[in-house]
């Protein structure tokens, strides 16, 4: 296994594995997309206190934590790249970036949807809320940042240190809910807040599509970007010609 | 006549507008997201394929 991972170093290897595992993450995800939204959607039954506007927790839940593990993976592997100088970490929190801020928008605009029945408000600038807010800032700033440079090393390099200092941030959007009184309710898994063992099974499945679209999503654009950095190398050129023949 | 009750003769009643909404976003962000990665992937092969026949002519 850790010699495969550090085989995984190398654009080409890198290039090939991401090839092979794009259709196992993207077959998945459409069978087990199709279940979990009938299991969201059909076989669970309406909350007794929210009616069926509760069935929004379905998506928002798994693309917050989803918005949260994203850029950790994303600072972790920022973070390899700058200690190990492995180019292919650099790939990885590159293209988790759009992807992460993705999921901080889903989760953002269906959490202000689901807000208006059950609060009355679209918006409050309640703790919770707020550092969401400023994960999908981070994630806006790490892609600015990352833009900015025109050689790919010095970009990963200034982009990976303001990925690492925003790890801060994680903690206070879990803890929030706990160290401030906001009016964001408490977590949502583990505490028994699910009463129906269906909630529970669609909730799971939910997230495990949401998983599997970020595998899905990080192996395709991992592709691209290894090409464009790669360009001058005799693989790419043979690939990429030989894909025209 | 709201939104909200414009929307009610979908599943959820009174929720619908606001269930449907979030989902159609939720899908939207998706789809727009694979559409984009496959869309550059191709393009990217693309610029290669003519940078590498440019410097073979």
């Amino acid at each position: 296994m850790w010699k495969w991972i550090q085989r995984q170093a190398s654009p080409k290897v890198f290039y090939q594995t991401c090839t092979k595992l794009t259709p196992w993450f993207l077959l998945p995800f459409i069978v087990l997309g199709a279940i979990g939204l009938y299991w969201a959607l059909v076989v669970s039954p309406a909350d007794y206190q929210q009616g069926d506007g509760y069935r929004i927790i379905y998506i928002h839940v798994p693309s917050a934590i989803m918005s949260m593990t994203v850029y950790g993976v994303m600072a972790i592997a920022g973070g390899i790249g700058l200690i190990w100088q492995i180019k292919m970490a650099e790939v990885v929190a590159k293209v988790s970036a759009p992807i992460g801020a993705a999921f901080t928008i889903i989760a953002l605009a269906t959490g202000a949807i689901w807000g208006k029945p059950m609060w009355g408000t679209w918006w409050v600038w309640d703790a919770r809320l707020t550092s969401e807010l400023i994960l999908l800032f981070l994630y806006l700033a790490y892609m600015s940042l990352n833009n900015a440079f025109d050689n790919p090393r010095t970009a990963a390099k200034a982009s990976s240190i303001l990925a690492i200092v925003g790890l801060v941030n994680l903690p206070i959007i879990h803890y929030s809910v706990k160290w401030w009184n906001t009016l964001h309710q408490g977590y949502t898994v583990g505490t028994g807040g699910l009463k129906d063992p269906d909630m529970g099974i669609a909730l799971g499945i939910m997230f495990l599509v949401f998983v599997l679209l970020y595998a899905a999503l990080v192996t395709i654009k991992a592709k691209t970007e290894v090409l464009t950095r790669e360009q001058n190398s005799r693989w790419v050129k043979d690939l990429v010609t030989g894909e025209r023949s | 006549m709201t939104i909200v009750e414009y929307f009610s003769f979908l599943p959820y009643g009174k929720y619908a507008f606001y269930v449907w909404s979030a989902y159609g976003i939720a899908f939207i962000t998706v789809a727009t997201l694979f559409i984009r990665a496959r869309s550059n992937h191709k393009q990217t092969l693309i610029n290669l394929n003519s940078k590498y026949s440019r410097q073979d002519d």
